[in-house]
């Protein structure tokens, strides 16, 4: 008996030992589920998701207006974030494991605004919802009820963000940086302006001058939505000459799907690297600005 | 014949297991659901009859109140598995945010007119769009020609949206009742009014020898009486809220015009009718919306399992009879069809999407619609009668 125990306990410890990684798999999480130290926060695109079915103890940010300041285009303010964090009952020293829909768009876009403010322990479930969803793990619809906490921010990272200054400021060689569009190949080389169904758009089609063109989707194995080794991934942007010795800036075309590559490249890889969450819809509409356009299809309506 | 009838039915049954398991396993659990969400739907609605105009016309006509008690019985298991739902997703429904996917539609004269389209259009052509659904499960092929005007409709509704969008509806407040009264006053309220409504009906209502049938406890009477005879109107009134409920927990509230509208969209943008731009459309919840890469999406299954399970009903209740119709009636119908896509389509939802899923979500856009729903059957029962006889 004891050594049945003995025998159970040892394998369970491993994975009860807590992650450091950038990345969770998904048995650590199901071994952690009721980890008092550990948060799940799903963020996903579409709404109702969450309440039809969400890791158990999971709580639900909405990207949309939880993360976001509606009226600015900007980060959430510092304050709200703060706010709601303690009601999500998440302390400075928590770890947070994001996961959500879409191969984790909006998950590493969270992972992003957490970084941002400066939150120590942030990682990803790998393969997000559609992992967990594969290995048909169990769901639940009971709301996540938590503990308050009083969050703080200790110390927010304001240079993990890219303005259009800084991309200009490469643009125009003042800085060296890599620039790295992760749109797809046509948004890319300016066929079309956006995807289809897509409001948001710009009045230029193409990209921003010296940038290289990685879909984001490169980076994920197709069948489960986790991302590739480490050494597959070094692999993909040295090919088009990315490596890591030059700081590096990821865009696209509202600045979220970029931190999926951000957040690989930062976390999993090492680089130095920032988000332009302006992208696109920005720096295709700024004004006096130089834009690479190999189609020949510049303007709207042309 | 009799046989004919069993082998169709049970083959019917069959491809829709055999469809039910494929899509599980090709696009996942909650479209299988919505498969049989839809087929649940279609047998409900055909045994019961559930027919929204035929409901309120036997009311208006014949002073028979049974039919529009089992929509009250509808909403009001509806708003209660909706309270249930709610109070699990939405911790605190005055914090500003709207339950995820509710039809809660903008509080506006545009859905009062939409009600006021769509009650006109049942009375032209003969029932509302889930009823012709269903009821094209039973052999109406007049139905048909509804459907067709709606798709018409529809497209005259999209055409007109930008300019009601900018007019009126973007000033339009969404109200949900429990971001103002809490769930208990919201829920108390809704409750009381339909009770209300209920107690005063049932004052009205005529014994009549069918409800006092009992079924003999054999195998072969409890088969009549579930698969033959029309069930009481309050057991399809439970089915359909209880129906509605589910749906909303596994997929998405009730609706029938989703897909319809979606393709009529389409269509309207190729014949250049349909602007390609509709202003805010994307970020209201509803029936009409844009999205979706499939050909046919969730909701065009739902719609489709509807139509074989009604069929397979039908069927075997010997309710599948094909007739001939006079002229008069297919361009009536055809008409009606028309106002019924247009009313559906700027109220963002029919009987089923914007009355039934919006009432359950205690949205006052629901309210708004039954109301111009019903003064729209009221009016229009007259001219029916002079051009159908």
């Amino acid at each position: 008996m004891r050594l049945l125990l003995a025998t159970v306990l040892g394998s369970l410890m491993p994975l009860m030992a807590m992650a450091d990684g950038p990345l969770v798999d998904t048995d650590w999480l199901s071994a952690n589920l009721n980890n008092p130290q550990v948060r799940v926060v799903e963020v996903s695109v579409n709404p109702g998701v969450y309440e039809q079915g969400h890791i158990p103890g999971a709580v639900n940010f909405r990207w949309h207006t939880d993360l976001v300041d509606t009226i600015r285009r900007d980060l959430v303010p510092k304050e709200a974030f703060e706010k709601l964090l303690s009601e999500a009952g998440i302390d400075n020293d928590t770890r947070v494991v994001l996961y959500g829909d879409n191969n984790n768009w909006f998950a590493a876009w969270g992972a992003w605004v957490f970084d941002q403010f400066g939150h120590e322990q942030v990682s990803i479930l790998d393969g997000g919802r559609k992992k967990w969803e594969l290995e048909r793990r169990p769901l639940s619809t009971v709301p996540a009820s938590h503990r308050r906490t009083d969050y703080r921010v200790a110390q927010a990272r304001p240079d993990l963000r890219a303005r259009l200054s800084d991309v200009l400021a490469v643009v125009e060689g003042e800085r060296e940086a890599d620039l790295i569009d992760i749109r797809s190949a046509d948004e890319f080389s300016g066929r079309v302006i956006a995807p289809a169904g897509v409001q948001e758009l710009a009045v230029r089609a193409g990209h921003i001058p010296g940038a290289v063109n990685v879909p984001w989707h490169k980076a994920v194995n197709e069948a489960d939505g986790t991302f590739r080794p480490a050494e597959e991934l070094r692999e993909i942007y040295a090919a088009v000459g990315v490596d890591g010795t030059r700081p590096i800036i990821t865009y696209c075309r509202i600045g979220e799907r970029s931190s999926h590559t951000w957040f690989l490249l930062k976390h999993i890889l090492g680089y130095e690297v920032k988000n332009y969450d302006g992208s696109w819809t920005e720096y295709g509409n700024a004004v006096g600005v130089p834009i690479n356009n190999p189609s020949g299809r510049v303007w709207t309506g042309t | 014949m009799p046989l004919l009838r069993h082998i169709i039915a049970l083959a019917i049954l069959a491809t829709l297991v055999w469809l039910g398991l494929y899509l599980h396993e090709s696009l996942g659990r909650q479209t299988s659901f919505v498969l049989i969400g839809g087929a649940a739907f279609g047998f409900v609605l055909q045994r019961s009859r559930f027919c929204f105009f035929c409901i309120l016309r036997e009311w208006m006509e014949e002073g028979d109140t049974r039919g529009v008690l089992g929509i009250i019985a509808a909403l009001i298991v509806g708003t209660l598995g909706y309270l249930v739902l709610f109070g699990a997703w939405v911790p605190d429904p005055t914090a500003g945010f709207l339950p995820p996917r509710a039809h809660i539609g903008p509080v506006s004269w545009v859905v009062l007119l939409g009600g006021l389209c769509f009650g006109i259009g049942m009375s032209l052509s003969g029932s509302c769009l889930s009823a012709h659904l269903y009821r094209l499960g039973e052999g109406s092929w007049a139905s048909l020609f509804a459907l067709a005007g709606a798709v018409g409709g529809f497209m005259l509704g999209f055409a007109v949206w930008n300019r009601l969008w900018s007019q009126t509806l973007a000033d339009a407040e969404a109200t949900w009742l429990p971001s103002i009264l809490g769930y208990a006053g919201a829920g108390a309220l809704q409750l009381l009014v339909l009770a209300a409504l209920g107690a005063w009906l049932l004052t009205r209502i005529r014994p009549s020898a069918a409800d006092s049938a009992s079924a003999t406890n054999s195998l072969a009477g409890i088969w009549r009486r579930v698969m033959m005879h029309r069930w009481p109107a309050w057991v399809g009134g439970l089915g359909v809220g209880l129906i509605g409920t589910t749906m909303y927990l596994r997929a998405d509230p009730l609706g029938v015009t989703a897909e319809f509208s979606r393709h009529s969209r389409d269509l309207g943008t190729a014949l250049g009718v349909v602007p390609e731009r509709l202003e805010g459309l994307d970020r209201l919840a509803g029936c009409i919306v844009s999205d979706t890469a499939q050909l046919i999406g969730n909701n065009g299954i739902f719609v489709l399992s509807m139509i074989a399970a009604s069929f397979a009903a039908a069927l075997l209740a010997h309710q599948f009879r094909v007739e001939k119709k006079p002229p008069r009636t297919l361009i009536s119908a055809a008409l009606g069809g028309v106002l019924l896509g247009f009313g559906s389509m700027i109220a963002l939802g029919c009987s089923i999407g914007t009355l039934l899923s919006g009432i359950s979500a205690m949205a006052v856009s629901g309210w708004l619609f039954a109301l111009g729903m019903v003064a729209g059957i009221w009016i229009s029962l007259p001219i029916r009668r002079k051009i159908l006889g």
